[in-house]
């Protein structure tokens, strides 16, 4: 069997070439996550805090490898500082609105 | 003896009026109390204050035993006892009400209990504190849960791409002299790289293959279920999502001819037609694939006939009766310039990378190119799905090499291929040049739009300087100019209609 390979015809990999998937969820949630924090800390709302926790927490699930690590790491120290600050001003436990 | 005792109760006297004025001293705050507040009296066991009457009771006491040493010891007894009383009734004989404002508790009997209001006691302030904090418990739990759900996802996705890629590796390794590039390290070192593919995301899976003759290059994805999101998964589970791998071949100008052609599956076929920019602009209808000895899920989007039954022989049916859902389509394209949603203008000469273009010199450059920048490429797209009751990593593990040699078959199948029919190369050629003319119109277009809009633009900044400048004058010539330049815009319509009366 004759030898299929040429070196001469070698391409280098241009990350451009790869199939783009319309994928936002992970800056949706970062954003969601971001909105949520800043809620919990601002109206003292204990249940946003931790749905913060979880926007982040998904957010990283779903982020590329080729996405900024920075965002994902400041998104999710700004959820858990939600929480502990919420729970600081008030250590009563969290009552869900629509629950009471 | 008479004397001894007229002595004795002088003594006494000058010993009490000592006692009185010491005790006016030390206790004229108390001067308030009455003296009858203490006829029954009981010193009280707290306080200063009923320390004074006690003191006071005393005082009286050593009086009364003075003055009548014949004092019963009953009465003595009677008043020793009579310390004993209750604390409240001395309350209320020692208080006066003056001295204090607030409501008494003992007020009318009449007023109802009703107006006492008991606050609740917050449920982690009493007995048990955890208890209370189920809620937080509930979060933790879930939060927990997908932590664990994404480590074991990721651990999954991971595996299979390992097992895919060690059961392609042997024959890639043949077929293709670079196997695995990142496009960063020196061709000399791309030895150390080349062991793993390269992880886009947990679900994308990218391995780089080059060096073949008919090909330039050829990039095998792997796009899985995202298991590593909890929602992801239990979406793909409900919508019947699977995994994929895809390989996207790419070929030079020289090695592919000019057509489009695309067999997919009934349930794809659609998104298809409508999102890739080449399918919906050269091949007008769907048509169905039994024809061409397939089954009946299956339908083609060609634009020359000639190539899809040169595409279509017989290696192509016998691998699609061997494996009856595996492929989910197969699109060939020398004008494949990516999906609708992936560029703002359809016609942009960009390459297929999100050609979002947000600055206004990126806009330039790209209208300054007159040609489109298409790419020739074959992509086929397989299901991966476990097969005969074997789970999905064995399937992978055998299915994967019998995938990957029909696409080397097709590759080269395709690359060798030749229109021979005038007619087909005629409509060919015709549909290219109609595309190409729309697109140097559009490109035309822009660039007139934006020549308009800096000219707008200095206009505008132009008589901001001559109203800022206050000069009389300047607004006058400018007026003049604008004046001039309107005339001007108008003339040619008319001059127009006056040939066409000749």
């Amino acid at each position: 069997m004759s030898d299929n390979r040429r070196p001469v015809r070698v391409h280098r990999f241009r990350p451009a070439l790869i199939t783009q998937v319309d994928d936002a969820l992970p800056d949706y949630m970062n954003l969601m996550g971001m909105i949520f924090s800043m809620c919990s800390l601002m109206l003292k709302i204990k249940w946003c805090a931790w749905v913060a926790i979880f926007a982040a927490l998904v957010g990283f699930a779903n982020s590329r490898s080729s996405d900024d690590a920075k965002q994902v790491l400041s998104s999710f120290m700004l959820s858990i500082s939600a929480v502990v600050v919420t729970y600081m001003q008030n250590p009563a436990p969290m009552t869900i609105p629509f629950m009471q | 003896m008479r004397s001894s005792t007229i002595l004795a109760f002088i003594f006494m006297c000058f010993v009490c009026s000592i006692a009185k004025t010491a005790k006016d001293e030390d206790f004229s705050e108390f001067d308030d109390f009455d003296h009858d507040e203490f006829v029954d009296e009981t010193p009280s066991s707290t306080g200063a204050t009923p320390s004074t009457p006690k003191t006071q009771s005393n005082k009286q006491e050593s009086l009364r035993k003075e003055e009548e040493p014949q004092l019963k010891p009953n009465q003595i007894k009677d008043e020793e006892v009579s310390i004993d009383d209750d604390d409240d009734d001395d309350d209320d004989l020692m208080f006066d009400e003056e001295e204090f404002e607030s409501s008494d508790p003992f007020g009318s009997p009449n007023q109802p209990l009703s107006d006492l209001k008991i606050a609740e006691v917050p449920a982690n302030l009493t007995g048990n504190h955890w208890e209370a904090y189920y809620c937080e418990g509930i979060m933790i739990i879930a939060l927990l849960g997908y932590l664990i759900n994404f480590l074991i996802g990721r651990t999954k996705n991971s595996q299979l791409a390992t097992t895919i890629f060690r059961s392609q590796r042997d024959l890639l390794e043949k077929n293709f002299s670079l196997v695995g590039d990142n496009g960063q390290t020196k061709t000399g070192q791309a030895e150390e790289q080349t062991d793993l593919m390269l992880k886009e995301s947990e679900n994308l899976y990218i391995l780089w293959c080059s060096g073949r003759p008919l090909v330039d290059s050829m990039l095998l994805e792997l796009r899985f279920v995202k298991r590593q999101c909890l929602f992801n998964s239990l979406a793909a589970i409900v919508k019947s999502i699977n995994d994929t791998i895809v390989y996207t071949v790419d070929y030079s100008k020289e090695d592919m001819d000019t057509f489009v052609f695309c067999l997919a599956r009934k349930r794809c076929i659609a998104r298809l037609h409508r999102d890739m920019i080449d399918l919906s602009q050269f091949c007008l209808e769907r048509k169905a694939a039994d024809k061409k000895r397939l089954s009946g899920s299956y339908q083609m989007l060609t634009e020359l006939s000639e190539a899809s039954s040169a595409i279509i022989d017989t290696r192509i049916t016998d691998f699609m009766e061997k494996f009856p859902d595996a492929i989910e389509y197969i699109h060939v394209s020398d004008q494949y310039t990516g999906t609708k949603t992936q560029t703002t203008d359809p016609q942009s000469p960009s390459t297929p990378a999100p050609a979002n273009t947000g600055t206004a010199a990126q806009q330039q450059d790209a209208l300054n190119i007159s040609e489109r920048a298409v790419r020739r490429v074959l992509i086929v797209a397989f299901n991966l799905v476990p097969q005969n009751g074997h789970s999905l990593q064995v399937t992978s593990e055998d299915v994967c090499n019998d995938y990957l040699r029909f696409v080397l078959y097709l590759m080269d199948r395709v690359s060798l291929f030749r229109l021979t029919s005038k007619e087909s190369r005629a409509k060919a050629n015709k549909n290219r040049h109609r595309i190409e003319e729309t697109f140097l119109k559009s490109v035309n277009q822009q660039r007139q739009e934006q020549a308009q809009q800096r000219r707008e633009e200095q206009r505008r900044a132009e008589k901001e300087k001559v109203m800022k400048s206050d000069d009389p004058e300047l607004q006058r010539k400018w007026d003049e100019k604008e004046h001039k330049r309107e005339m001007k815009r108008r003339q040619p319509k008319m001059k127009q209609m006056k040939i066409k009366s000749m």
